[in-house]
This record gives structure tokens, C-alpha cells and sequence, in this order.
């Protein structure tokens, strides 16, 4: 038989027996729909006036993914709380939320949280009752314990708002006055400058009033400060007239990769690239720096592009095309962070970058005062690295007997030179007040579940205050998933009236206490509400206080002496510990959303990796994407595969940060490394900081990736979404010149 | 107990004055109490409106189904509810018309008629003893479709009910029945209609209903 079939015959052939297949398929119930009767449906006893079931509410409150405090907007449909938006009446984000802000429903509904309060029992734990756990508490620190009140300290991460008086109460009851605050990602030694410069700590950042801003490795849009914020403000910056972004750094950041003009600076020489740029703009610009001290007068003349390009590798050009920008378009905005700050001279680069604001007169017109909150016990305590380095100190001298920890993770975050995992040791009695055993929690001598954050109340102030000052309100969005958890607020106000605390025995819980304390407020700041509970509904329903614009304060800006210092010659790579905004430090490991995100530079994912140059690529031998290196410390060593990216400085190598837990559940354990381990304990030498970006590395090629294939799936790759890098030659993506585009705008004739 | 399904009772307890933004929320129950109440009314005069045939403007979707009898906590009788005393089927199932779930009745809204009906029965003595322990009786899901299907209530109801002049709303229970079968004439709900996708489909192409795929896929 000649069975003949044209091409076009057979696809109408195919193209029906799939609508066929289809629709055939359209009428088999799924499983689901076989279910009777398997689940149950259940009713309220008394209906919600406002709930319609199917149908979602939605209800204000405040972010707790990061230290930045952005307000949010939770939908909740039967009890459960759905999505997370951001809060359009907050003057902090505006409407806007991140990622980590997005996964905080995944943080909440976590599989691994802890749900009961533990015990140590040997190497283990045993879950024990609320009673036993606050009987364990009264003995070691109740008023008939008979605890030296130094004996005593907290370890948290930065804290504010009522939590943050709550805290302090207790140590003040019991008489101690060591309270640790402790953040991997900070920027204490920006803090540190602004204090000693400015004569305020947190001085707010106008990124939208610049025209021009210069960044030295501050990652403002991905994890310095509060990155929302920022980049609402950043959308400003760049809509007309439009801003120029300018990056000098070690290691592209997702800043830097919006950059205008990206320019790779060796890892420690970002103050020497800083007065490589005053001193630009003092020869080639005319600008007055007869004001500034001496020496810092002598180390800018001293630095000449040629000497700045040859310590640092950026062009001269560039260096002088960054100076006259940020000459020709003021008002203008030079930051520093990351890599600038994480050296032993970490306070001097940062000084240097804060040395060219004041040459700038940027002071005053794009950083501006927060002074004029009127709530000072409310302000954040803001962790640092020096926070753990004091604690280490205190630990190595035994010091303490007590110790609660809060929010820090330090046993996974310390660099391993510190040694902190042995020197936790040294304290008899450690309570973690945590919703996940993480590596710290581990090693607790008792454990109390707190509730989430989408479960539990509080108030929230940001570091640096917007012009439209406000406290932002924390309220549960739905009861609580386990009923043995607890509310942090709630545990405080119980342990202060163990304590016998006379201040606070007369509120029955956090709620009780912050709503007294809302209500207590002066008529002036509640916005003519009629009564107290409206005023109070008002507060939640808006998930925060207003308190309205300060009267504007000006910086006493005055220049500090400081001694920029090349880094020493050495030819191993310095390892950058990165931070993300997805993983952050680490605490967002257990997050399947945040983890399948793919690295906004890599486009990896579930995984860490080792950035790396091409030139130093080549110079190991031939690596390639997806090869597995080893990456050596005096510390010690870990196994990472590779990603080589031009985006680096061929002096640094940088492995992103949050991966390579021991524990913290089934999301987080196993995958990846951890740069922290292999961290030596180097200091900022006038802060104390840590210092992040100080440690060599040796690195040597393990073995090639597998099956010659560099990228894609499998078990023994590096998963990168982003495919190729490079447009290989081909015109993917259509560019024109600037010049052009005014013309073809019709903009220039 | 299904995740979603659990709605916790007494949420201002453990949440306080968690004030919530009145998007969507307030609709006012005193209107829709009117009208149930007026529709009660309706019906109890014209016994004629049941005498008719079909549903105007609407072709009933085809498909049987023969489900399983579903123990629930209480054989609720639909009969004497709707056959016998002629109560509509949106005044118990309130939020059908505002919602995409047609929602079971609250406790109270039981309890508002049997504190005094029936309260002889053995049955009205059970829910009793659920009202009294502030729980609301563990009912059997019966109708469900799959999580990605999103199907909704409120619009079918306003397709066939509300934007259809010539159907007066004390006859609703005959467009319940496109989906739910003959439940007046049921004690506890059974699945009669396959509530499959074929079966969706060819409702929405007999009435001209929306096609694509992501309105029920989103």
C-alpha cells in the first residue's frame, strides 16, 4: 500500500487527535475532584462582620525580613494570611516590598519552625511544657536566683521600637548593662564616620537630590541601609533629570551593575581611589580643601591619578571622568561600604570617601539631619561586628553566666578566627529565643519558640527617619500557627513581672503594654481622633503613627584626620564575603522562594560560588565556569565551583554569603559553603569591626566540571539561569549612543 | 483538617482590635438580610414561580455524576430546609453571592432558629451541644475542585441569577442545581455533576461564558 502523506496532511492529523486527546481528557476527574468527603470544611461559630470567606482582608503592619522596617499590607482569607504587599502609606517604601519582604509567608509557614519550648538533655534536646521552661528561667536569672546583674547579658541582633525599651528594662532590673547587638551585614563603619564627620550616626541619604552619585563599594539598592527605600528613592534619582551612577568596587554589585560607569578598584585600595578623586578635584577643578587637616590635605596631593591608577588599577581616565562629574553636576553623593569597610584601615577609606562629600558641599543638600524624632528610647540599636568582638572578649573571659540570644546567628556568621563556637562554651546558661534551631540555637541551654512575625506585635522605628517621621506599627495578621510559640514582647513583660518589676506588673501582655503606651501619647499626636479607641484603630489600620515633619537641623560637618594606606602587596586573591538581597546574611537560607531566586549577577541558584576574573581564571590554569575550586585560609578550606565574570577586580575573589549551614533546617542544610569559616578575626583597627574583605586566599583547581558541560542542571553543576553572559558578537540587544539619542529625541539639533 | 479549610473561630480573642482596611470588607448585611427577608416573602406568595420550566436565559449543563453518600457530623437535612419550608438556598450559603466560596453557615445563624425550632430533635440537640462548646461541627467537603481551577460563586451567580431579569432570585436553588443536583430533595449534600473540566467547558460554550484559559487557570 502506498501510503502517502503530506506534510501538511500529517500535521492537521496530529493537530486533531491532540484536540481529541484533550478534550477527552477534559472529562477524567482529577483525584481531587474523587475526594468526598476527605477534607473538612469548616465554619465560624460566629461570623467575622467584616470577613467574607473566599474573599481577602487585608491588614497593616510591618516587615521583619531585614532591619529596614518597610511597612507591609498582608491579605488574609479564612484566618490564613496569603500575600504580602507593601504599605503605600508608608513614607519608607512607599508601596513598595522586596523579595525577602515578599518570602516572609515562607518564613512564617516554614516546615522546620520550632514549635515547642526545648531543654537541653546531653548532646540533644527534650521538648518541655511553657511552666517548665519559665520554672528553668526563674531559677538562673528570677529574683531569688541571687544573679550578679553583670553576670548577665544579651546577645541580639538590632533592635528597636518598645521591643528595644522591653530589652533594656530587663537588663536594668537586673542590673546588667551588657547588651551585645550584632549584624553581619552592617555598616558601623560608615556609622562611625558619620558620627565623627557629621556629628550624627545615621544621617539620611537623599539619593533622590543628587544629580551624581559616586559609590565605593556601598551596595545601596541590594543590601546597605534599607535597599527598598533606597530604591524608591534611586527611581527619583533617575527619572529627569536624569542621575549619574557611578561604581568603583572589587566585586559588581546589583548597585554596580546599574551603574552609569562600573570601575574595578583592588579589594583595601578604595581610600587611596578616593583621594585619587579629590585629588582631581583639587588640581584639575579648583576645589577648596585648605579647610581640611593637614595631613589629610598632604595624603590628597600625594595621591596623583597616576599613583591612584597604579594602587588601585582603575584607569586615569576613569578616575578623572569620575571627578569631573561629580564636579560639574552638584549636588552630589559619595558612599562607601563593603570591601571599603572591611579592612584594617577599613574607618580611614570611608573617612576619605566622606572627605570628598565635604570637598563636594554635599553635606546638608544630600545628606541630611534626622535629628528632631521625639522618641529617643525608641531609636534602633544597630548591630555591628564590634558587638560580637566585645562579646568574644567577654566570653574569653568568663564573664558571663547568662546569656540570652536573640536574632543573631553568630556561630554561623563569626568569622572562624574568632573561634565564638568553643567560646560559647564558656557561658553556663544560654537561652535562644528563636523561631528556627540555626547554628546558635543549637548549642542553647534552652530554647523558646517566639511567634512569627506576621504573628506577633510590636513597633518599629528606621535607622535613618524619612522626612515624614513615623513609628511603624507590628500587629499579628493571623493567630498564631502553633499554639505553644510565643510572642518576644509577650516573654519580656512575663520576665519582667517574674522579676517583680513593679513598672510593668500591671499589663497582662505585650498587647496590653503597647496599647497603653499608644493611647498615652499626647493629644497633639493623635491627629484629632475623637476617642482612644479610634485613635488606636486608626494606628493599626494604617500600620503606623505619623508624627509628622521635624524642623529641619543642620550637620556641623568637620573634617577628621585619617591615614588611607595602600593594601600590601600579595599576590593571593582577597575573599569578599558578599551579602545578597535575598539570603542576606545567612537567615534566609531556609527560604525555598529566596533560594530558587537567581543571583541577580550569577543568575545561580540553591548554591554558592566563587566570582572570580577572567585573567585570574586563566592564570589557575585554564578554570572555567562550573569547575570546583579549592579555596584555602589559614583558617581552613572549602570546595566551591567556580563563576568567572568580568565584573571583578583580578585581586579578589568573592563567594556570596547565607549557604553552607550545619543546621537550620531541610532548606538550608548542606548546600553550599560558607566564607565565613574560613574568615580570619581581623580588625578595623580605630572601630574595632569586623573586617570582612581582609583575609588571602590560595586557590587551585580541584577537577573540571563534569561532562564538559558548564552550566545547566544536574546534581554536579553549578545551575545558572542566565545561560550566556555575553551577546557573542551578535546584536542582541540594540544600543546607541547618548549623543544620538538626544538627537533622534529631538532634545539637540 | 485541610489547611485552607480551618477557619479559626475567635480571632478577636487571640488578635484583639486587629483592625483590618476595609477593602472589600463591610458590605452591608443589612441590605442582603432585606432582601433574603423580602425573597422569603416572595416565595411564600407566589407557590407559582415553581411551577415553571428551566432557567430562562440559561442551558443547564449536562453531565451526571454518581457520588458517594458523605457522612457529615449532623445529617443535615436539606429537604425540610428548602422543600418543606421553603428557606433559600442564599440564606444560609450567604456568601455565594459576594464570594467565590458559597461558605457554610456560621454556628449562630443555626442557632438563631433553633434556640426555638425543633429543639426536640436529636440532631438540633447535637449542634446544640457544638454551639454550647463554642465549635463549629466538623463538616465533610463534599463539592471541590482542584486549587488550580479558580471558580467563583459570586460571578455565576450574577450571570444567571442577578443580571437575569426573567429569573426571579427566590428561584435560585434550580441555577445551584446547574452544579449541586436536586439538593432540596437531598438530607445531606451529594455529589451528583462531575464538575470536571469537559463539563465546566461545555456550560461556558452552551451560555457563552469566557473561554480563555486563565480565566479559571490563575
Amino acid at each position: 500500500m502506498n501510503l502517502k502523506m503530506k506534510r501538511r496532511d500529517f500535521l492537521k492529523v496530529m493537530g486533531w487527535t491532540g484536540a481529541g486527546v484533550a478534550v477527552a481528557a477534559c472529562d477524567r476527574p482529577s483525584y481531587i475532584t474523587h475526594r468526598e468527603g476527605r477534607n473538612h470544611v469548616v465554619s465560624y461559630v460566629m461570623p467575622e462582620e467584616y470577613a467574607i470567606p473566599g474573599t481577602g482582608v487585608w491588614y497593616a503592619s510591618t516587615c521583619g525580613q531585614c532591619p529596614a522596617t518597610c511597612g507591609v499590607h498582608a491579605r488574609v482569607r479564612e484566618g490564613r494570611v496569603l500575600k504580602l504587599e507593601g504599605n503605600p502609606d508608608s513614607p519608607l517604601n512607599k508601596g513598595k516590598l522586596c523579595a525577602m519582604g515578599q518570602a516572609a509567608l515562607q518564613t512564617h509557614y516554614n516546615p522546620d519552625r520550632i514549635t515547642r519550648p526545648r531543654k537541653r538533655q546531653g548532646a540533644g534536646f527534650v521538648d518541655i511544657g511553657w511552666d517548665e521552661a519559665m520554672r528553668l528561667l526563674e531559677e538562673r536569672v528570677g529574683p531569688n536566683s541571687g544573679i550578679d546583674g553583670s553576670r548577665f547579658a544579651w546577645l541580639t541582633d538590632s533592635v528597636n521600637g518598645h521591643q528595644a525599651v522591653l530589652v533594656d528594662a530587663l537588663m536594668e532590673n537586673i542590673g546588667s548593662s551588657s547588651h551585645y547587638v550584632y549584624e553581619a551585614v552592617n555598616d558601623a563603619v560608615w556609622r562611625a564616620v558619620c558620627r565623627d564627620m557629621l556629628g550624627e550616626e545615621n544621617p539620611r541619604l537623599a539619593i533622590d537630590k543628587a544629580r551624581a552619585i559616586l559609590t565605593i563599594g556601598a551596595d545601596f539598592l541590594g543590601t546597605r541601609g534599607a535597599p527598598v527605600p533606597n530604591s524608591t528613592l534611586y527611581a527619583e534619582f533617575r527619572s529627569a533629570p536624569r542621575g549619574v551612577l557611578l561604581a568603583a568596587e572589587s566585586k559588581m554589585s546589583v548597585t554596580g551593575a546599574n551603574a552609569d560607569l562600573w570601575v574595578p578598584v583592588r579589594p583595601g585600595a578604595e581610600g587611596v581611589f578616593a583621594l585619587g578623586v579629590a585629588n582631581v578635584l583639587a588640581t584639575s577643578h579648583g576645589r577648596d580643601i585648605s579647610s581640611l587637616p593637614n595631613d589629610v590635605q598632604r595624603q590628597i596631593r600625594a595621591n596623583d591619578v597616576k599613583h591612584v591608577s597604579d594602587v588601585t588599577g582603575a584607569s586615569e581616565e576613569h578616575i578623572r571622568r569620575i571627578a569631573a562629574l561629580l564636579h560639574e553636576r552638584a549636588p552630589s553623593l559619595v558612599l562607601a561600604g563593603a570591601s571599603a569597610e572591611g579592612q584594617e584601615h577599613g574607618y580611614d577609606n570611608v573617612a576619605a570617601a566622606m572627605t570628598l562629600n565635604l570637598i563636594l558641599g554635599n553635606v546638608g543638600r544630600t545628606i541630611e539631619s534626622t535629628a528632631g524624632f521625639p522618641f529617643e528610647m525608641l531609636r534602633p540599636r544597630s548591630g555591628s561586628g564590634r558587638g560580637l568582638a566585645d562579646l568574644a572578649q567577654a566570653l574569653r573571659e568568663k564573664r558571663h553566666d547568662v546569656l540570652f540570644i536573640k536574632g543573631a546567628n553568630p556561630v554561623f556568621t563569626a568569622p572562624a578566627g574568632m573561634g565564638f563556637r568553643e567560646l560559647l562554651a564558656n557561658v553556663p546558661f544560654k537561652v535562644a529565643f528563636s523561631m528556627f534551631e540555626d547554628e546558635t540555637t543549637q548549642l542553647a541551654d534552652l530554647v523558646l519558640p517566639l511567634y512569627s512575625h506576621l504573628e506577633d506585635w510590636g513597633t518599629h522605628v528606621p535607622v535613618a527617619q524619612p522626612e515624614r517621621m513615623f513609628i511603624a506599627v507590628q500587629q499579628p495578621v493571623m493567630a498564631p500557627l502553633y499554639p505553644e510559640t510565643r510572642g518576644f514582647g509577650d516573654l519580656m513583660i512575663d520576665m519582667l513581672r517574674m522579676r517583680g518589676d513593679a513598672d510593668y506588673a500591671g499589663y497582662e501582655d505585650y498587647y496590653a503594654y503597647l496599647h497603653h503606651a499608644f493611647v498615652a501619647l499626647p493629644a497633639s499626636l493623635k491627629g484629632g481622633a475623637p476617642n482612644d479607641t479610634a485613635f488606636w484603630n486608626g494606628v493599626l489600620q494604617k500600620g503606623q503613627l505619623e508624627l509628622g515633619t521635624a524642623a529641619p537641623a543642620r550637620l556641623a560637618a568637620s573634617a577628621v584626620s585619617f591615614e588611607v594606606s595602600a593594601p600590601a602587596a600579595d599576590d593571593r586573591p582577597v575573599l569578599l564575603p558578599t551579602a545578597s538581597p535575598t539570603l542576606w546574611d545567612g537567615r534566609h537560607a531556609n527560604v525555598p522562594w529566596l533560594q530558587e531566586l537567581p543571583d541577580a549577577i550569577s543568575k545561580a541558584v540553591w548554591d554558592s560560588w566563587a566570582e572570580m576574573h577572567p585573567s585570574t581564571a586563566r592564570r589557575l590554569g585554564g578554570v572555567e565556569t562550573g569547575d570546583v575550586l579549592r579555596i584555602s585560609s589559614d583558617q581552613g578550606s572549602l570546595e566551591v565551583r567556580a563563576y568567572v565574570y568580568k565584573g571583578m577586580h583580578p585581586g579578589a575573589i568573592a563567594i556570596p554569603v547565607g549557604q553552607g549551614h550545619e543546621s537550620y533546617g531541610r532548606y538550608a542544610q548542606g548546600r553550599g559553603v560558607n566564607p565565613y569559616a574560613i574568615l580570619a578575626d581581623v580588625r578595623d583597627r580605630k572601630t574595632g569591626e569586623l573586617a570582612h574583605s581582609a583575609t588571602r586566599v590560595d586557590v587551585s583547581l580541584v577537577r573540571k566540571a563534569s561532562n564538559g558541560h558548564h552550566l545547566g542542571t544536574g546534581m554536579d553543576r553549578l545551575v545558572v539561569m542566565g545561560g550566556s553572559e555575553t551577546q557573542v558578537g551578535r546584536k542582541l540587544v540594540v544600543t546607541v549612543t547618548a549623543d544620538r539619542f538626544e538627537r533622534t529625541e529631538g532634545r539637540r539639533a | 483538617m485541610s489547611v485552607t479549610g480551618l477557619l479559626f473561630s475567635g480571632r478577636s480573642s487571640c488578635m484583639r482590635a486587629g483592625a483590618a482596611i476595609s477593602r472589600k470588607a463591610h458590605r452591608t448585611a443589612a441590605v442582603f438580610s432585606l432582601l433574603v427577608l423580602s425573597a422569603l416573602a416572595i416565595l411564600a406568595m407566589s407557590g407559582a414561580a415553581q411551577a415553571q420550566q428551566g432557567v430562562p436565559n440559561a442551558v443547564p449543563p449536562e453531565g451526571s455524576y454518581s457520588g458517594s453518600h458523605v457522612p457529615q457530623p449532623i445529617e443535615f437535612p436539606h429537604d425540610i430546609h428548602v422543600e418543606d419550608n421553603g428557606i433559600n438556598c442564599m440564606y444560609c450559603h450567604t456568601y455565594a453571592r459576594r464570594s467565590k466560596v458559597a461558605g457554610i453557615p456560621p454556628v449562630s445563624k443555626c442557632m438563631g432558629c433553633h434556640m426555638v425550632i425543633a429543639t426536640d430533635k436529636e440532631r438540633v440537640q447535637k449542634l446544640t451541644e457544638y454551639w454550647e462548646n463554642r465549635e463549629p461541627p466538623p463538616w465533610k467537603k463534599v463539592h471541590d475542585v482542584p486549587d488550580f481551577v479558580h471558580f467563583t460563586h459570586e460571578k455565576h451567580l450574577k450571570r444567571f441569577v442577578f443580571d437575569n431579569e426573567e429569573l426571579p432570585v427566590e428561584r435560585v436553588q434550580e441555577v445551584c442545581a446547574f452544579c449541586h443536583g436536586d439538593v432540596k430533595s437531598m438530607t445531606v449534600a451529594e455529589k451528583v455533576k462531575p464538575l470536571t473540566m469537559g463539563f465546566c467547558q461545555r456550560c461556558h460554550q452552551a451560555n457563552d461564558g469566557p473561554f480563555d484559559c486563565w480565566k479559571c487557570h490563575k
